[in-house]
């Protein structure tokens, strides 16, 4: 009995409470159901009832036996005998729990990914798939030129991808990626990365300039937006979550965070899609980058490390940006140089809308009526899913350096 | 493994799995009737 009371505890703790209490849980329970169940059929108000419905329901079920002896719930009792040691190592007076509980732990990243996930429209990358990430792949070539560096400046292989993830010019995979590789060094790549990744705007339109001929600059390219409906749209997102996780595990929680955001999109739900688009997005990036300042205390950015990261974070964006460029000259070529824009070939770095813009605004200098907006943000989405699967294929395949 | 030997072979792999993704967003967007302009460039 005494086994099964442990086995079950929510059913066994009507064994032993008081029978006031059990009669006023097996109402609540009831209650709670009926309330779930006329929000859902819209008889109560949906927004409030369902979700109030369904608490009512889960902490009057999950019962179970605390380490004093006494029922509680994980929902609000604390498993432990004295919850005052533990707001003491939380230190709550500001930014310590958040840290512990988004930083370390990499749900900020996840968060920030579920924003971006809601504001991606799957129609551009639809609308040119193969050319989307072809040039993509070409502007993760930062990467993994970087990774190579690294472990020849003497980084650890671990260390080396953390610092190559920078290349993917996507800062929650930078953050993942270092957390998950090289968490001692999180601090400083994620700093660096954040920093290069707001220079960008002001470098790479002199890569672009450099690279791509004036009189080739204010080429337009005829958009013609594809014919996908919203269902057709969900399922791509679905199925290419489910594969994606499939294949990379390590990643599954930044690819479902991205996926999510989509398809939270997609379905019309209105109210969580400002929910993600603005307060999760929102709060994410600013507790980010309260953070990371807080984070950088001197005797962090004096190891002898940080040195090495400064000129690899600015190598691999640049391999990036000029390979992405040479991208897009190859698939300009390809196309026999019609109705394509070498330009483009930046959007391939995945700096969400930012590299977009740079090409729009590159060409618009030359040609203020040429538009490769729509072109260019195929490339940006399509160079996401490369930096995911990238971060994911280094951080399965690490044990291979060992 | 030497580094660049597992800086290749990641590269390659990262090319493989991302075009085999977007294989299956074009082999969906035809099973479900919708049409990409690369497809309508193809036939023309």
């Amino acid at each position: 009995m005494n086994f099964l009371m442990q086995l079950f505890p929510g059913i066994g703790s009507f064994f032993v409470q008081d029978p006031i209490i059990i009669g006023a849980r097996i109402v609540l329970i009831i209650l709670g159901f009926v309330l779930a169940y006329y929000g859902y059929k819209r008889t109560l108000e949906p927004l409030i009832m369902v979700p109030m419905g369904l608490g009512m329901i889960c902490i009057n079920t999950g019962v179970l036996f605390l380490a004093n002896g006494q029922t509680g719930t994980l929902f609000l009792n604390p498993l432990i005998a004295d919850p005052t040691s533990l707001i003491n190592i939380m230190q709550v007076n500001f930014l310590q729990p958040i840290y512990n509980f988004t930083f370390s732990n990499s749900l900020v990243a996840c968060m920030v990914f579920l924003g971006i996930g809601a504001m991606c429209e799957i129609g551009f990358i639809v609308c040119n798939p193969w050319t989307s990430i072809i040039i993509a792949i070409f502007a993760e070539a930062g990467t993994f030129f970087t990774l190579i560096m690294g472990v020849w400046c003497g980084l650890t292989p671990n260390e080396a991808v953390a610092v190559a993830s920078i290349g993917g010019a996507d800062g929650p995979m930078v953050l993942f990626t270092s957390l998950m590789a090289a968490p001692e060094l999180f601090v400083p790549i994620s700093v660096i990365a954040y920093l290069y990744l707001s220079l960008t705007y002001a470098g790479y339109p002199w890569l672009v300039k450099w690279m791509v001929p004036k009189k080739y600059r204010g080429m337009d390219i005829l958009v013609d937006m594809p014919e996908v409906s919203k269902k057709s749209k969900f399922i791509f997102i679905v199925i290419s979550c489910g594969v994606l996780c499939l294949l990379l595990p390590m990643a599954a929680p930044l690819i479902m965070s991205f996926f999510l955001g989509m398809a939270i999109k997609e379905s019309e739900i209105v109210p969580y899609q400002e929910l993600v688009e603005n307060t999760v997005l929102y709060m994410a990036t600013l507790l980010l980058g309260l953070l990371l300042g807080c984070l950088c205390e001197a005797t962090t950015l004096l190891n002898p490390k940080v040195f090495i990261i400064v000129i690899l974070g600015i190598l691999a964006l640049t391999v990036s940006g000029v390979v992405g460029i040479i991208g897009g000259w190859v698939v300009y070529w390809c196309k026999g140089g019609k109705n394509f824009n070498p330009v483009v070939g930046i959007a391939g770095v995945s700096c969400v809308p930012s590299t977009a813009k740079i090409a729009q605004h590159a060409v618009e200098d030359e040609n203020p009526f040429a538009v490769v907006l729509p072109v260019a943000m195929g490339a940006n989405i399509g160079g996401v899913i490369v930096s995911a699967v990238a971060c994911g294929v280094m951080l399965s395949t690490l044990g291979f350096l060992q | 493994m030497n580094i660049v030997m597992y800086a290749g072979m990641t590269y390659g792999l990262t090319a493989i799995i991302s075009l085999v993704v977007i294989a299956l967003i074009v082999v969906m967007n035809k099973f479900l009737g919708g049409n990409s302009q690369e497809n309508k460039e193809d036939m023309n």
